[in-house]
């Protein structure tokens, strides 16, 4: 069942408690490493004016995701059933391919110099559990979709938006 | 990675990987929120937080401060053992003693100064959280002092005086019921997460939302209509607002007549509010002002969301905040439905629709003596209505002993960089004779005290809890108490049994407090612990809707009293108003600046600290507008000197487009950019005692580097 981890844009108040949960879930040490998720509040101009905007970044899970090949250990795959970009770091070897072939700078090293990433929280989804992110969302503004679900929900809420903003 | 290394490191709960989950919540904040949260543990220690699904109060969900409770109780400056001071106070030196060298020397130094000075000389105060309040205050009174204070002395008491001196109780918003929802100063994305869901169902379906506030807040991209008005200024926007409803024959005059008293003062004040002066004074377009009128008063019943503290927090606060209630009797919108509807308060700050023996417990050893309470003579109507000292005299009466000397002060929680003038602050701690301080961390204010004792956090306790449904909750231990931690509560008791042994209640501990404020329902500590989430309670109740209709308010008049009574009796103006010299709000320098303006990541200076969250916001920062930002040529990042009649620091800018051109916000309790610094002493709104937290006159220049790296 192919899944969905996005955002709903008009929801996200960049308040941070995903960042917060993702580096618990995770335990990152931003003061040494790079969280996984990051929100930001940045003001967009337009012809209406000036507005800020929220949004949470992380992995976006692209369905034709470059780091993929750009990876020579392989530690970088799209999982069949569910198409998140999953890894296995025990080969990586830290050439930072993955993160220069990724257009939104995803991929962070830890101490060891392997690479780490957002997985979709993929074990805890396994176990009838929801991303750490998803978990915590005070505004609702983060889910995971199925395929389907995700097609009913109008795309202009999308974390997709995010594209056209930058 | 095998199969079990995956469950580990995605930390499920299961036999194999030995990790259980326990319940417990969140004392990060206020009593209002008091989340669930699951403690996912191993092997004694807390590996990561979620909210409790099965928790009738939040659902599961969490804000950003509580998914950072594991770093928060872990935090590297958690205190360890009991300390007693070698240094001169304030430089920070301590050495390690036992439990019981502590307790003696408290034991004989408070003694000494009750014995040679009365025990009123003792000030017993509790910062944050509340949750030992109850046995503090009785502490306090059985010891023979007079002098119980609280930091609430700053924070929600000016709003329940509002409500106390113009209805005779708290009232909250029948969201439900409502067609239009105005949130005054009132933005719950950043302070009070679990009313987000409730304000998205109102939008959705179909209901209005009007938001006042100087910010952009995310709560005024839901709005339909945004009032942005200049900070301090909400008193003359509200009798404006009224001038339009009565000009337009909008109000409500059956309830007026039937249920109000002073009318014609508070009409005769409405008059001097026409929509030229409401736009001179508050900057908001006159058009703007009409339609939030007509939107109030025709757009079906409506209901009222203030914040807790900030609308009271300027010079003219707690009249301002009267003028915003007195819309909700000009339009009958006082205990209706979809209006505001009258509550009690339960227990520890909640109404939960049941009554508890909290007041007689807190007050039954109350002295008899004939000294007034710290404040009492100087905040006349703050000692009217509140059983407790104002602490913004508390530096001033210890400095100057009069009208009688304070020279003990035995605190929990005390938070030195909320106090406005930190640094007279600073002078009265030196000038004590004993100051004993109980807290989590270092802090500014540890450093004063002569023996330092180290409390623990509610997942290393057991404790209390009520909440708005009308659950009851009673939480066990999720960890042991870490170091020689031990509980506010188990504190008190130790020196209760030493200091006021005959108070024998007292000395029986928390969970007999509790047994005794529950006594006449059917619930107990011992029934409520066999449940590991919160229960019903049987006896609670939904609010009762109209009964100030039928049975009169618990005011002097019986009525929605427009002029208070009990204001006339303090010497007060009895009518909501906004005075002559506050119509510039700047005074004579050219920004406003408004202190601890809410950030998700922050609560006062308790989070400052932990990594996850100080990631956020790396650096105190002053969020200034972008047009004061190309004026000053200002980029984000660049350094201001910030300068007010109370002082100036620098710091970083950074300039946003939620900010109203012309004001300033920075959040405060950071050491090193100590913005409360900057309001002088008597920068009190003169009713209340409360601290103009929200509103000063303050310059901007650009200048070379910020006063402190981090703060």
């Amino acid at each position: 069942m192919k899944l969905y981890l996005d955002l709903d844009m008009e929801k996200c108040s960049a308040c941070g408690a995903c960042a917060v949960a993702c580096m618990d879930q995770n335990d990152i040490d931003p003061d040494r490493e790079l969280p996984f998720r990051n929100v930001f509040c940045v003001d967009r101009r337009d012809s209406a004016g000036v507005e800020s905007v929220c949004a949470s970044l992380s992995c976006m899970h692209c369905a034709d995701a470059p780091c993929v090949p750009a990876c020579p250990s392989a530690c970088l795959a799209k999982d069949a059933e569910t198409g998140f970009t999953l890894y296995d770091n025990q080969n990586c070897i830290g050439c930072h391919s993955c993160a220069m072939a990724c257009p939104f700078g995803v991929p962070s090293f830890n101490s060891q110099g392997k690479m780490e990433k957002c997985d979709g929280c993929s074990v805890r989804l396994a176990h009838g559990m929801e991303p750490a992110c998803v978990r915590v969302c005070p505004t609702g503004a983060l889910r995971v979709y199925t395929e389907e679900a995700y097609r009913a929900v109008h795309g202009s809420r999308s974390i997709l938006r995010v594209l056209q903003l930058l | 990675m095998t199969e079990l290394e995956k469950l580990r490191k995605a930390k499920i709960p299961c036999p194999e990987t030995g990790i259980t989950v326990r319940h417990t919540l969140c004392d990060i904040c206020t009593p209002d929120n008091h989340c669930g949260v699951d403690a996912y543990v191993l092997d004694g220690r807390v590996i990561k937080v979620e909210g409790t699904k099965e928790h009738p109060h939040n659902h599961g969900l969490l804000c950003t401060k509580g998914a950072a409770n594991r770093e928060y109780i872990y935090r590297e400056d958690r205190l360890r053992t009991p300390m007693r001071r070698v240094g001169r106070r304030g430089e920070g030196k301590f050495v390690p003693i036992t439990w019981d060298e502590a307790y003696d020397e408290i034991v004989r130094r408070l003694d000494a100064v009750r014995r040679e000075e009365g025990a009123d000389a003792v000030a017993f105060f509790s910062g944050y959280t509340k949750w030992y309040r109850t046995l503090l205050k009785r502490f306090a009174y059985s010891f023979g002092s007079v002098n119980y204070g609280t930091e609430s002395s700053v924070c929600f008491d000016a709003t329940f005086m509002a409500w106390a001196a113009t209805t005779g109780s708290f009232a909250v918003p029948d969201l439900d019921r409502a067609a239009t929802y105005i949130g005054w100063g009132y933005g719950p994305h950043y302070s009070g997460h679990l009313s987000v869901g409730g304000m998205q169902a109102f939008k959705e379906r179909g209901g209005r939302l009007l938001i006042v506030d100087p910010k952009i807040t995310p709560a005024v991209k839901m709005a339909d209509l945004h009032l942005q008005l200049k900070p301090g200024t909400d008193g003359a926007l509200a009798l404006g607002i009224a001038k339009v409803i009565l000009d337009n024959g909008w109000a409500d005059m059956d309830y007026v007549e039937k249920h109000t008293a002073g009318f014609e003062e508070y009409r005769a004040e409405v008059q001097k509010f026409d929509l030229k002066t409401v736009e001179e004074i508050t900057g908001v377009a006159p058009k703007l002002v009409a339609a939030a009128a007509e939107l109030i008063a025709t757009g079906g019943p409506a209901c009222m969301h203030q914040s807790a503290s900030p609308i009271t927090q300027h010079r003219n606060g707690f009249q301002n905040y009267r003028a915003i209630l007195a819309l909700l009797a000009l339009t009958g919108n006082y205990d209706c439905p979809g209006g505001n509807i009258p509550i009690h308060f339960t227990y520890n700050y909640q109404a939960a629709g049941f009554a508890t023996r909290e007041r007689e417990y807190t007050t039954a050893t109350r002295p008899a003596g004939d000294r007034t309470r710290i404040g009492a003579d100087r905040f006349p109507v703050w000692n009217l209505f509140q059983d407790e000292f104002q602490a913004m005299d508390l530096s001033r009466q210890i400095l100057e002993g009069t009208p009688y000397p304070v020279k003990a002060l035995f605190a929990c929680g005390m938070n030195l960089l909320m106090f406005p003038d930190t640094d007279q602050l600073r002078r009265a701690l030196e000038k004590l004779d004993f100051f004993v301080d109980i807290d989590l961390f270092e802090t500014p204010c540890t450093r004063y005290a002569d023996i330092v004792l180290p409390a623990c956090t509610s997942f290393e306790r057991g404790e209390y809890r009520v909440y708005p449904s009308g659950h009851s909750f009673y939480t066990k231990p999720v960890i042991d108490p870490l170091y020689e931690s031990r509980s506010d509560a188990d504190i008190i008791t130790d020196l209760a049994r030493r200091l006021t042994p005959e108070d024998t209640l007292l000395c029986q501990g928390y969970e007999a407090a509790i047994d005794y404020i529950l006594q006449d329902l059917s619930i107990s500590v011992a029934g409520l612990k066999d449940s590991e989430f919160p229960v019903m309670t049987p006896e609670a109740r939904p609010p009762r809707v109209g009964l100030t209709r039928t049975q009169g308010c618990p005011t002097p008049s019986g009525k929605f009293e427009f002029s208070s009574t009990l204001l006339a009796r303090c010497g007060v103006n009895p009518v909501p108003n906004y005075p002559e010299n506050l119509r510039r709000p700047e005074g004579g320098r050219k920004f406003i600046l408004a202190t601890g303006v809410r950030l998700p990541n922050a609560l006062h200076s308790r989070l400052h600290k932990v990594p996850w969250l100080r990631s956020l916001r790396p650096e105190p920062m002053a969020d200034i507008s972008l047009a004061d930002a190309a004026r000053l040529e200002l980029e984000r990042g660049d350094t201001v000197r910030l300068t007010t009649d109370g002082g100036s620091l620098c710091v970083k800018v950074n300039p946003t487009s939620t900010v109203l051109p012309g004001t300033v916000h920075l959040f405060h309790g950071y050491e090193k950019a100590n913005v409360n610094a900057l309001l002088p002493a008597d920068w009190l709104d003169p009713c209340t005692g409360f601290p103009a937290y929200k509103s000063i006159g303050c310059d901007m220049e650009k200048c070379p580097a910020p006063d402190g790296e981090k703060g």
